[in-house]
């Protein structure tokens, strides 16, 4: 198990989760908040477009997730759940992640197919992520800060 | 079956493959390296006392996270030259310390906390 936990020093996973772990979170707040601001757009064609633009989001910020949860692993030495602050930032972090994966796999079948009731649970997915991935960023933070 | 309902259980699938073969991983891959000192559970037992080689298996469940894998300190400190008197320790370990360490009486019982004692005591100064 070289490879997985003394590959690099603590240091540069510590750096390398650091670096990675924003994107996902601006990214999912964006697309929960460009689809609420697709909802209430008055007319078609800039729905579409705040819809478009909310599609990729969720998309690349499930990309961005891997790197942050594979560096947060090797961070941790491969401890998914750990004690304390970390145990708290990690119940916040699979859900999330398991959300993010479920909302950009199905929004990338469904796409534009959507109804409106099938649609409505995606963005109250949609906000349920934004909030506990930031939940997870918060206690991500205070890890940070208590050191 | 609608196409909204057909992408739920993909995506479902899908997340739950990722996500149960990280947690997976991580639980193989901890499990293999988070004895102290870099032994692997199966070198446990390479501690002559069997209370010392417990108390070795309970640190790297519970404390190697922040103290390090080889006790000399990470988030925590290092346990090396613990000048703390043992009944200190114990307590430490089942109270925690407000804002530092969390409390482990809920999770260990005292006869672990005295294991662990021993483990601490084993290490070299």
């Amino acid at each position: 198990m070289f490879i997985a936990t003394n590959f690099f020093d603590a240091g540069f996973w510590d750096r390398i989760h650091g670096g990675s772990t924003h994107l996902p979170i601006a990214l999912t707040l964006a697309s929960a908040l460009l689809d609420v601001a697709g909802s209430f757009a008055p007319s078609g064609k800039i729905r579409e477009t705040f819809r478009f633009s909310a599609y990729f989001t969720p998309l690349l910020a499930t990309l961005g997730a891997v790197p942050a949860v594979v560096s947060g692993l090797m961070l941790t030495k491969w401890d998914a759940f750990g004690s304390g602050v970390t145990l708290l930032h990690h119940y916040f972090v699979w859900p999330s992640f398991g959300l993010l994966i479920v909302l950009t796999v199905w929004r990338s079948i469904v796409r534009h197919r959507t109804s409106r009731i099938g649609f409505s649970i995606y963005l109250i997915a949609a906000l349920t992520a934004a909030v506990l991935v930031s939940v997870a960023g918060f206690w991500g933070g205070e890890m940070v800060l208590n050191r | 079956m609608s196409i909204e309902v057909k992408a739920l259980v993909a995506a479902l699938l899908v997340s739950g493959m990722v996500v149960g073969a990280l947690l997976g991983a991580a639980r193989i891959i901890h499990s293999n390296t988070s004895m102290p000192s870099g032994k692997s559970a199966a070198q446990a037992s390479a501690f002559k006392n069997p209370r010392v080689a417990a108390g070795a298996k309970l640190f790297s469940l519970n404390c190697a996270h922040c103290h390090g894998i080889d006790a000399t300190g990470d988030e925590g400190p290092d346990l090396h030259k613990v000048t703390k008197t043992d009944d200190r320790i114990k307590s430490t370990i089942l109270n925690g310390v407000k804002g530092e360490m969390p409390a482990f009486g809920k999770k260990l019982t005292e006869d672990d906390a005295v294991t662990l004692v021993a483990f601490i005591r084993s290490l070299p100064d």
